[in-house]
């Protein structure tokens, strides 16, 4: 038997009533880390034995997408890491066949979201009702990233959506329908179907936590193109969601210039402690340094220095909004200089989840992952400070 | 340690030179030196030359200096010091004459910021001040780089940004009457207030412009002094400062360190206090930098800048004019050129030259902070020996 322990959602705050847009940071990696932190609100990070994440948006092809994701988790780099191209029954799929200690991760960018479930010993059953797997590529997307589409949405609901369902043969109709619209789902639940905020890979995991709002457990039908897949559920899971009520997106500037240089030595020798947000400890001393650093701030000691956790929330002591044009870095965008609580540690970041301008010095918020830039086809990540002032979100 | 004096000063016009590149621009400035010097001197009697070049255009920079300049049998050295880098090349060469190895010695400072496009400007500055993994791709351009301060200064003292404004009026109408300034015409509190934001809290009129530029000095040996000159200007302190070089390694974001640590050296090696400053030419990059750095170099008491400029005591008129050049606000900054021609206009102010020229000034100070905000330079000129 497979359970789900828990399951997080994420949704980014730019967007509109037709779906959420990523912010400029934001890509399927810190998507999927954000999602996949609510996840393991509780859960003990050590139970977490392998991570399956589920996206037809991955960043990287080749160049590798699974490091930032298991430190932006907070997960060891001995930790198996699937990378996964799929939609919503592929993610339905790897739910129910999953082993115990698997935490699934999905994230999609049109329309944004993210959502991430925990199987486990213990939680909710899950139970897989059967699968077809059909062609019928309405849209597609190749080699070259462009995305062509045929144009033909009855043929998609008659031959590829209803079609898929009659072959599951299921014996009830389902409560939730992942990987299509409202409309697409009503016409296989009884009643209203539950709203889900996304249609690609993740709508099979926002579809299991939206039971939570039915109260009950039940049938999970997740639909991609000509292809379905289902399954059971006991109860209603436990869920972790962040999702704010949506900001009308950023109006952003957008100047043309060289790549943005990157060292990838640089890269590699800072990548522990930006992507975990670990500063280095002073072996003698106890000091706390970020970036690490071979002499202590303090003490002096060049002996040496470990990793250790720094906090995720703090207070702006300083900052500053760049207007003018930069190339390749979307403007307007926000620096901040965040005094880190209860540690003597201040650091310079980017604010994220906010319109550029709107943090002021004594603001307060949390440390979260973001694509800070993308370096000569390298996407970089580090922590941004998300003002608690995003959280309120909602412009109308 | 010997007395250094400067007896000759010149500098080309700051200002977008398209037309010329570093390898005009040197000669230029070391000529107009050269014509300065009252009794006249050989090229030949130049026994070594200090270079501040901040960035490489068209490649090494002493070559460069020596060739241009037909110096191939004297050493020449490179000086690189962020926006600190022209006095720190004046440092050098004075400990270099002090000492007693050179009785004769050339300080050029020289830049060619408009050589590169406008876009990729950017991120070439970015690299020589940016730790590359951590603060490089944030996009800390150089004004966020002082902004950072700005704002903590702006929220923890009583300077507002009309203080900031009157600033940038002052050192505009002050570069009216300064031949070598690059902008010449006068603006009001108000447009600087209303001028489009660069990086908040600084707007358009709060910012340097980028300039080209060079500028030279002769410094040379009290033994040697009466051969140039009965108007020497002596150079009675020099200081440089250092600071962590992280914005978030900087425990207080309202002072510069390295000003402080840069005028105490230089002060005290002058023998002088900063109440006996009578001129300055201090680093108004953006013009907070301007105000906080008259609490950094003694001029005021901490958080004192406001009702400094408030009673206009930095104006051509006031008890302790800044920025009669118009600064790097007005007349332009070239960095490497911007602290040599700091001291060039002092060095016709405490002859009695200038073009703003004050009544009988004794001691002039130059002052530049730069890179990360991580480094300061100081010079103390005085038309009394000692």
């Amino acid at each position: 038997m497979t359970a789900i322990v828990s399951i997080g959602t994420y949704l980014p705050t730019w967007g509109t009533a037709q779906g959420r847009v990523p912010g400029p940071d934001e890509d399927a990696v810190t998507l999927a880390v954000d999602a996949g932190r609510m996840a393991l609100t509780d859960v003990d990070a050590s139970t977490v034995r392998r991570v399956v994440f589920v996206s037809r948006d991955l960043p990287l092809f080749e160049g590798g997408n699974g490091a930032p994701l298991l430190a932006g988790l907070g997960l060891g780099e001995d930790i198996e890491i699937v990378e996964q191209i799929g939609g919503a029954p592929a993610v339905l799929d790897a739910i129910t066949g999953a082993a115990d200690g698997t935490l699934v991760v999905a994230a999609d960018l049109a329309p944004a979201g993210a959502a991430a479930a925990m199987v486990g010993a213990e939680g909710t059953q899950i139970t897989g009702l059967g699968r077809v797997v059909r062609s019928l590529p309405i849209q597609t997307r190749g080699r070259d990233g462009l995305v062509r589409n045929y144009q033909d949405p009855r043929l998609e609901s008659v031959v590829g959506h209803a079609s898929a369902v009659e072959r599951l043969a299921l014996a009830d109709k389902p409560d939730v329908v992942a990987g299509t619209s409202v409309k697409g789902a009503a016409a296989f639940v009884d009643g209203k179907p539950p709203v889900l905020p996304v249609t690609g890979a993740s709508s099979a995991i926002f579809a299991l936590a939206a039971l939570t709002e039915l109260g009950t457990g039940g049938t999970v039908l997740a639909l991609e193109q000509a292809s379905a897949s289902a399954a059971h559920v006991a109860d209603a899971p436990v869920v972790h969601r962040d999702e704010v009520p949506f900001q009308d997106p950023l109006r952003l500037t957008e100047t043309p210039g060289p790549d943005i240089a990157i060292s990838l030595a640089a890269y590699e020798r800072a990548f522990e402690s930006k992507v975990r947000w670990d500063a280095g400890a002073c072996d003698a001393c106890g000091t706390l340094a970020l970036p690490p650093r071979a002499r202590c701030l303090s003490c002096g000691s060049e002996s040496g220095w470990s990793y250790a956790p720094l906090p995720r929330s703090g207070e702006v002591y300083s900052g500053v909004t760049i207007h003018v044009p930069v190339p390749g870095l979307p403007t307007p965008y926000s620096l901040a200089i965040v005094s880190l609580d209860g540690v003597d540690v201040r650091a310079l970041v980017k604010v994220t989840g906010v319109a550029a301008g709107t943090t002021e010095i004594g603001d307060r918020g949390t440390m979260v992952l973001r694509r800070v830039a993308v370096r000569s086809g390298v996407p970089d990540y580090s922590y941004a400070l998300r003002p608690d002032a995003a959280l309120e979100g909602g412009t109308r | 340690m010997r007395r250094v004096a400067v007896v000759g000063a010149g500098m080309t016009q700051f200002k977008e030179h398209f037309d010329k590149g570093i390898k005009e621009l040197i000669p230029e400035a070391v000529a107009e030196m050269e014509a300065s010097v009252d009794k006249g001197f050989e090229r030949s009697q130049i026994e070594a030359a200090w270079f501040g070049e901040l960035t490489t255009s068209d490649g090494f920079p002493s070559g460069i200096l020596a060739d241009t300049l037909g110096l191939l049998d004297i050493p020449v050295t490179r000086v690189e010091n962020a926006c600190a880098t022209g006095n720190d090349a004046v440092r050098n060469a004075t400990f270099a004459v002090a000492s007693g190895a050179y009785d004769v010695v050339l300080v050029v400072g020289a830049d060619k910021v408009r050589e590169s496009s406008a876009r990729s400007t950017f991120w070439e500055w970015g690299a020589l001040t940016r730790d590359m993994a951590w603060d490089f791709p944030l996009g800390l351009v150089a004004p966020a780089n002082f902004a950072l301060h700005a704002a903590r200064y702006l929220h923890e003292s009583p300077a507002t940004r009309e203080h900031m404004a009157k600033v940038a009026v002052k050192n505009h109408r002050h570069a009216l009457t300064n031949p070598k300034a690059q902008m010449r015409f006068e603006i009001t509190v108000d447009q600087v207030l209303n001028a489009p934001t660069v990086v908040a809290p600084f707007g358009l009129y709060d910012c340097t412009p980028q300039s080209d530029g060079a500028a030279a000095l002769l410094v040379v040996s009290e033994d040697v002094v009466d051969r140039y000159t009965d108007k020497p200007v002596w150079v009675r302190g020099v200081g440089l400062g250092m600071d962590r070089v992280m914005h978030q390694h900087k425990s207080d974001l309202t002072t510069f360190p390295p000003t402080v640590r840069a005028a105490k050296a230089a002060y005290s090696m002058a023998g002088i206090e900063a109440s006996d400053i009578d001129v300055a030419e201090v680093h108004d990059c953006f013009t907070a930098v301007e105000l906080i750095s008259y609490e950094d170099l003694g001029f005021v008491e901490r958080f004192g800048a406001a009702d400094f400029v408030d009673k206009d005591e930095t104006t051509f008129e006031g008890s302790l004019p800044v920025n009669l050049s118009g600064g790097l606000k007005a007349k332009g900054h070239p960095p490497g050129a911007t602290g040599v021609s700091q001291c060039v206009e002092l060095f016709e102010q405490l002859r009695g030259d200038a073009h703003n020229q004050l009544d009988d000034p004794r001691y002039g100070l130059a002052h530049n902070i730069g890179g990360p905000t991580a480094v300061a330079a100081v010079t103390v000129l005085s038309s009394i020996k000692a």
